[in-house]
């Protein structure tokens, strides 16, 4: 049935809407209030025997007739709900979720953290605090020795990795530090540094998305040590767009008409800034200079590209916030959002392998790897996999990828076993090695 | 390719975390209609009877026409209350509606959309996301956090806030040790929880006989031997044992430490009953038992994790964003999860997911070509050189060495 199910069951409820409801009750109670009270009035009025039995017996008909009424009304409104649920099962059947064990229960410290973080990447900053403050308050699951969400000193062992040289910058301190052993688990982060972090990255956006590159450049050149480090050329794609936004023109990017603006302030931000950046892009400054040149006829020049401007604001916001979260020790996109969407498409996987090997009591979560496979899009691939072709595991720190000098790869573990003496066969070439010209690789 | 098939959407398995979605409000609706129902039954019995009574007094004389008219008087205020709970019962009736409207119509939104990569995958999933978000925060209590949340996103149709709240308030009062609220519960679904077998309503009743028992003076424990007549003896014969461990308690006192009189004067026997009640809420409501988020948390932390998350090397390669050259941090590898991620599998693959046409640099590290020699080009090297992308290392191109992986 493909798509159409939820098409289906959305049809079959726009008919069930229409269907009368318990509020068609309420008016046939009305009803029947209306016959007792027009009978009170005729036996408090005369207040002889003769009318009122007269009135009580004229009143038994209708008031029968009313409650049947109500009685039909309550009837339909339960065929409703009868109808949903029919609908319910047929196009929506209910499939049962893994429910014998749930490995989050036992962090919720951890999870409290990253939803946490969650929501101070997202810019969510009223519900962040709201939830620190009452999940500080609380300790589900009242298990003493662990803190939900200890934001107070936190020990100092960062995971973002310390690339800062200036001492004196207190804010390239570790944002949040955690520490997780056996049996002791004190996560902490500092939330109020995370959400200074956050909300000086969405003014960034903010402005880039104004078309306003300053306050981008400016946080790049304080970074710049970091983020050559890491081999981002995000300040200088910066500059670059700078110049061509600058070359351009008021008529263009809407700045004043001034020295500063046009090609005259290209020029002359060129010459204040491109310097710095010689060392790793003369080529592509000469490009950039070089294309002054054809100022007058740029679209039918062979700089035309370098001067577009729609698509690279776009991407410069997306390196900006890349690079930003890196130099956090983060993920770009919220790590929660790609968990969750990775789980909603794996789940049917983990289903299935529950569903089957339910007898014997399989825990899937206490083993080293999942027994089974769950494919995921491209995107949500982030690091090398290396599948040895003999042993067909992946390998890991213990057991490395090893190349042999034919250039083929193999697990250390495979390597060994195929060794006979210190000399082993290429399983997939003629060729020969030993096992001193084996090296490990890092993918 | 094999990437195709991984980013379509299995649309008859990608909703079953959103299937209490539309099984709750139903459950609702129909816990409702049955309240509705029961309420209407019990006031329309009473005000037919007497009405037929006092048709028949009257006629022969038995009741005046006084009394006639303050029975008439009686009726109208059973029927006035009728209307007034009926009321209540529809409001109830047409929110319930309102949600199941608003939920299909965003399940249906799915339809649409044929792959993750689409944008309107993105919305949707986000949606997703912040209602498992919504609730974990309610199933763990964090109401305001819930509330502000839903309310941010504007999805108050698509979250369960009043149930989830009615059930913490409950919960709370349990672990403030009180009884009522639950015992109120219990009996507003009496059928249900016979029906289901659950021992919530013998486990609070022992527990007032329990602490009547350690008030310890006279006319407590003559209440508590009343109450246990009354309430403890009738499960006899579902749970004789634990009625027998409860009687024999009346010989014991709050410090003994003979088991099992200690435990269950134990204090944490509230925590416990808290507990039952929020198991017998969820299973009466089909909802599932742990957090949906902890479902899809398990499920997703281990499709993305590889061996190298929480290896102390930083990788080299990413198969699939070379795109731009410095690389995101990898989601299991970010502080947020990474401490959450060590203790659950990571994913199994049976094939090898790497860039096209590896190269060997002399340090052991191993990139793909194409991204080596774009790296080279933005630094602006000399011809003939490349530069490792994590280290920063300069090699000579003569010095790479291709790389295998079959």
């Amino acid at each position: 049935m493909g798509g159409t199910d939820m098409e289906d069951l959305q049809q079959e409820l726009a008919e069930v809407f229409k269907m009368p409801r318990l509020s068609s009750a309420v008016s046939n109670v009305d009803r029947i209030i209306e016959l007792l009270s027009a009978a009170r009035e005729q036996v408090a009025g005369a207040l002889d025997p003769h009318t009122a039995s007269l009135t009580m017996a004229k009143l038994q008909n209708p008031a029968k007739v009313a409650f049947d009424k109500v009685n039909d009304n309550l009837k339909d409104a339960s065929q409703a709900h009868k109808k949903i649920g029919k609908a319910l099962n047929e196009h929506f059947p209910n499939k049962p979720l893994p429910s014998d064990h749930d490995a989050m229960a036992n962090h919720p410290a951890l999870v409290n953290r990253a939803i946490a973080m969650h929501l101070l990447r997202e810019g969510q900053f009223s519900v962040a605090s709201t939830f620190i403050e009452e999940a500080q308050g609380s300790v589900p699951n009242a298990s003493t020795s662990q803190t939900i969400l200890d934001l107070e000193d936190p020990p100092d062992l960062g995971t973002a990795e310390p690339m800062d040289e200036d001492a004196d910058d207190a804010e390239a301190s570790p944002l949040f530090s955690s520490t997780s052993s056996e049996n002791r688990e004190i996560t902490a982060f500092h939330s109020q540094e995370l959400q200074v972090k956050f909300a000086e990255m969405y003014r960034v956006l903010q402005d880039l998305k104004a078309r306003n590159l300053l306050p981008a450049i400016e946080w790049a050149r304080e970074n710049s040590a970091e983020l050559e480090a890491r081999g981002s050329n995000l300040e200088f794609e910066l500059g670059h767009l700078q110049y061509v936004w600058l070359f351009k023109g008021s008529a263009v990017n809407g700045l004043p008409d001034d020295e500063n603006n046009g090609q005259a302030g290209a020029i002359r931000y060129a010459q204040k800034h491109f310097p710095r950046h010689q060392g790793r892009h003369l080529h592509e400054i000469q490009r950039l200079v070089n294309a002054l040149a054809y100022a007058s006829n740029l679209q039918a020049s062979p700089y035309r590209a370098l001067f577009e401007t729609d698509d690279a604001f776009a991407e410069v916001s997306s390196s900006f916030t890349r690079e930003f979260c890196s130099l956090l020790g983060l993920s770009a996109e919220s790590p929660l959002y790609i968990a969750a969407t990775a789980g909603a498409l794996a789940l049917p996987q983990l289903v299935k392998y529950t569903t089957a090997t339910r007898s014997k009591n399989t825990e899937w979560t206490t083993v080293n790897e999942l027994a089974f496979e769950t494919p995921l899009p491209k995107r949500m691939v982030y690091h090398s996999i290396f599948v040895c072709p003999v042993s067909k595991e992946q390998t890991t720190e213990d057991n490395p990828p090893m190349i042999i000098p034919c250039g083929h790869v193999l697990a250390k573990e495979t390597l060994q076993k195929l060794c006979k003496g210190s000399r082993f066969k290429c399983p997939y070439c003629p060729n020969e090695g030993q096992m001193k010209d084996a090296r490990q690789i890092i993918l | 390719m094999a990437d195709h098939e991984a980013s379509k959407i299995n649309h008859d398995n990608h909703l079953l975390l959103d299937q209490p979605l539309l099984r709750l409000p139903y459950e609702l609706l129909r816990k409702n209609f049955r309240s509705a129902h029961y309420s209407f039954e019990k006031d329309s019995t009473f005000v037919k009877n007497l009405l037929k009574d006092t048709a028949t007094g009257s006629l022969n004389g038995k009741t005046s026409p006084e009394d006639v008219v303050k029975n008439l008087d009686v009726m109208l205020a059973r029927m006035r209350g009728m209307k007034r709970k009926l009321s209540t019962y529809a409001d109830e009736e047409t929110r319930l509606y309102k949600q199941v409207d608003a939920r299909v119509a965003h399940l249906r939104e799915l339809s649409d959309v044929h792959t993750v990569e689409d944008v309107k995958y993105e919305a949707w999933s986000r949606k997703r996301l912040d209602r498992l978000l919504v609730d974990y925060l309610l199933r763990h209590g964090y109401n305001s956090s819930a509330v502000a949340l839903a309310d941010e996103r504007d999805m108050r149709d698509l979250v369960d806030i009043n149930t989830f709240v009615a059930m913490s308030k409950i919960r709370k009062s349990l672990e403030n040790r009180s009884v009522q609220e639950a015992l109120a519960w219990c009996s507003e679904n009496k059928k249900a929880l016979r029906n289901m077998n659950s021992n919530l309503e013998f486990m609070l009743r022992c527990q007032q006989f329990i602490e009547m028992l350690r008030a310890g003076t006279p006319a407590n424990c003559t209440a508590a031997i009343a109450h246990a007549k009354r309430f403890i003896v009738p499960f006899n014969d579902t749970y004789r044992e634990q009625v027998e461990s409860v009687a024999g308690l009346l010989a014991y006192r709050p410090g003994t430490t003979l088991e099992p009189y200690q435990s269950l004067y134990s204090q944490d026997r509230w925590t416990k009953l808290a507990d039952i009640f929020v198991e017998a809420h969820n299973k009466l409501l089909g909802l599932p038992s742990f957090p949906l988020l902890h479902i899809a948390l398990s499920s997703g932390l281990s499709a993305l994790k590889t061996p190298a998350c929480h290896s102390s090397q930083t990788t080299s390669s990413s198969p699939s964003h070379h795109t731009s050259l410095t690389t995101s941090v990898c989601p299991i590898c970010s502080t947020e999860l990474n401490d959450l991620a060590r203790h659950v599998p990571y994913a199994h693959h049976s094939k090898s997911h790497v860039e096209h046409d590896l190269l060997l640099l002399p340090n052991g590290r191993v990139y793909g070509k194409a991204r080596l020699e774009e790296y080279a080009d933005k630094a602006g090297l000399p011809k003939g050189q490349v530069k490792d992308l994590v280290t920063g290392e300069s090699f000579s191109t003569d010095d790479l060495k291709k790389v295998f992986i079959t």
